[in-house]
């Protein structure tokens, strides 16, 4: 008897083994659809639902949070989705949160994207119609992919165009092959560094010399900043300007002067006159100059005369040894 | 001539099957039940079997794991291996494989057995002594046999997946958690439900089929030794024929 209990124990172990295996699968098959605990309902309104079938995921912030329960038709135009939402996501989702249709994957199942706007909005609740999103359609991907596959087509010849021009350009290459540019490039930057390098110094005495101005006492320092200096500039300049006005009167009357003279050159009978102007003068001057030779040259005779003269001869030699 | 001998024979079979089919399900609900007979039955057809059921299970997980390995690989969908293989062992390959060595453990013992008892003339001693011998061997049997074998399935399918489970982890690592995550993911209802009602038909095919030639044996103990081996050949390949209906109906059905 207790062999047979022991059978049908065994036999029993099996079965509820086999049966809790079996009720187990079924639960977490169930849960992974949403058919246990308590859900509600959203729905989402779309033109296009690129093949979403009862099932499918509802991912909010891509976390599984639900399903599809049934598409239908509002009309010829909207199809509408409604969707199993865990319940807890009553406290996550807003009312303006964005739906759109994606894909698990590349190729995977169709899944409908649930995404937060950032914008505060009041929580949804039991049967709301939230905001959708246009799906990204294949076929306009492939339009707008075929659109750039031209532009680069296009790109691409051109590209090579200008290499082949590149490649066909004699002087290009020659300059690229030459040694003697890349040294002078070197030497170049080596000068510009050198410079730059001054330049920097410079700067520096440059900017030590504003400082000292700025600060100092020195001549450029009082000549910008000291106010008595400018003061005494200003009366100094005055003062040129006064010298000026005064030397334009002292101009003035010499100006005067100049014409009585010139006047009295051309038609007055003073000295200057003759001496300018009178033709005769220079006649008498002549004579007389003639005269004056004449003289002289007789006064040279009567010297040489007197030289030879025994009188004066002695003084003559003793002049001469003096020498 | 020899074609038609033989069809008629075919034909003779399936009637003759067919009404020891009409036979049980008449005399299925008629008391008196012996119930400690199928309790019996169902340990030593369910339990007994659970070992070999349960080795063979683990192997063909872990094979199937890590033949499909490298072409998953190959294809970049490595990922994918445990769903892959647990729909594999869940829909159709833990089912028919078990229902085969089940058929080939259990077909064969009811045959020789219920062979051996027609052969020693027993079943006809049982009826003389009061006791109806349909009820007390064959429907004792065949209950034990449909209602075993899902259960037996479910807990090879179970230790198949583990086998898988290992199997991945041989090559690559996979956390235990993730692993039933990713089966149980993509394991839907149709893919269970039409598994599960399908191995009561084989379990029923198994049990009858064996229940048949047993009870109609030959005289002789060569009669025996042919009524186990077609007990085993026909279940063997009523299951398969079972298993095409089946997927059929669950086709037409929207189930796949």
């Amino acid at each position: 008897m207790s062999s047979k209990l022991y059978k049908n124990m065994k036999l029993g172990f099996f079965v509820s083994t086999g049966m809790a295996l079996l009720i187990l699968l079924l639960y977490f098959i169930g849960k992974n659809r949403n058919l246990f605990g308590s859900n509600f309902v959203l729905k989402a309104r779309f033109e296009n639902v690129q093949g979403l079938k009862d099932g499918n995921n509802v991912r909010y912030a891509g976390i599984d949070v639900g399903s599809v329960s049934k598409i239908k038709f509002i009309n010829d135009t909207v199809v509408e989705v409604f969707m199993n939402i865990e319940n807890k996501m009553k406290k996550i989702i807003r009312k303006n949160a964005l739906v759109s249709i994606g894909t698990d994957g590349l190729v995977g199942n169709k899944v409908v994207n649930i995404s937060s706007i950032r914008k505060q909005s009041p929580l949804v609740q039991e049967n709301d119609v939230l905001i959708t999103r246009k799906p990204i359609d294949t076929d306009d991907m492939l339009r707008t992919l075929f659109k750039t596959n031209n532009d680069i087509a296009i790109i691409a010849e051109n590209l090579k165009q200008t290499i082949m021009q590149i490649n066909e350009s004699t002087a290009l290459w020659n300059f690229l092959k030459d040694d003697f540019v890349p040294k002078k490039l070197h030497s170049f930057v080596f000068n510009l560094d050198v410079a730059s390098k001054k330049t920097n110094l410079i700067l520096d005495d440059a900017k030590i010399a504003i400082d000292k101005i700025t600060n100092g006492s020195g001549t450029i320092s009082t000549l910008l900043y000291d106010t008595v200096l400018s003061n005494d500039l200003r009366n100094i300049v005055k003062n040129i300007n006064n010298a000026g006005s005064q030397a334009d009167e002292l101009a003035r009357k010499i100006n005067i002067l100049t014409n009585k003279i010139d006047a009295d050159i051309n038609q007055g009978y003073g000295p200057i006159h003759a001496l300018l102007k009178d033709s005769t003068i220079v006649h008498s001057i002549n004579r007389s100059m003639n005269n004056i030779e004449k003289a002289t040259d007789r006064f040279n005779i009567y010297m040489e005369a007197l030289k030879h003269n025994f009188l004066f001869r002695g003084y003559f030699k003793k002049i001469e040894k003096n020498k | 001539m020899q074609n038609s001998i033989r069809s008629k024979t075919f034909f003779n079979e399936v009637g003759n099957t067919s009404k020891f089919i009409g036979n049980f399900f008449a005399r299925f609900l008629q008391p008196p039940y012996e119930i400690q007979e199928i309790f019996k039955q169902c340990y030593i057809i369910g339990y007994k079997s659970l070992p070999l059921v349960g080795l063979t299970g683990f192997i063909m997980g872990l094979v199937l794991t890590m033949q499909l390995r490298p072409f998953m690989i190959d294809y970049g969908v490595e990922s994918q291996l445990p769903a892959i293989v647990g729909i594999a062992i869940i829909r159709e390959i833990g089912p028919v494989i078990t229902a085969l060595i089940f058929a080939g453990k259990i077909g064969s013992s009811i045959g020789a057995e219920l062979g051996s008892m027609k052969v020693t003339e027993q079943i006809d001693a049982m009826e003389v002594s009061g006791t109806n011998p349909f009820k007390y061997l064959v429907i004792s049997r065949v209950l034990a046999t449909t209602l075993m074998l899902p259960i037996l399935i479910i807990l090879s399918d179970a230790i198949s997946l583990y086998g898988s489970y290992l199997g991945v982890n041989i090559k690559g690592s996979i956390s235990f958690n993730f692993f039933w995550t990713q089966i149980f993911e993509s394991l839907e209802f149709r893919d269970v439900i039409p598994a599960y009602i399908k191995t009561y038909f084989f379990g029923f095919a198994v049990g009858i089929i064996g229940c048949y030639k047993g009870y109609n044996s030959n005289k002789g103990t060569e009669g025996v030794g042919s009524s186990a081996n077609a007990a085993v050949v026909v279940s063997s390949v009523m299951i398969f024929i079972l298993d095409l209906l089946a997927v059929q109906i669950s086709d037409l059905l929207g189930f796949n």
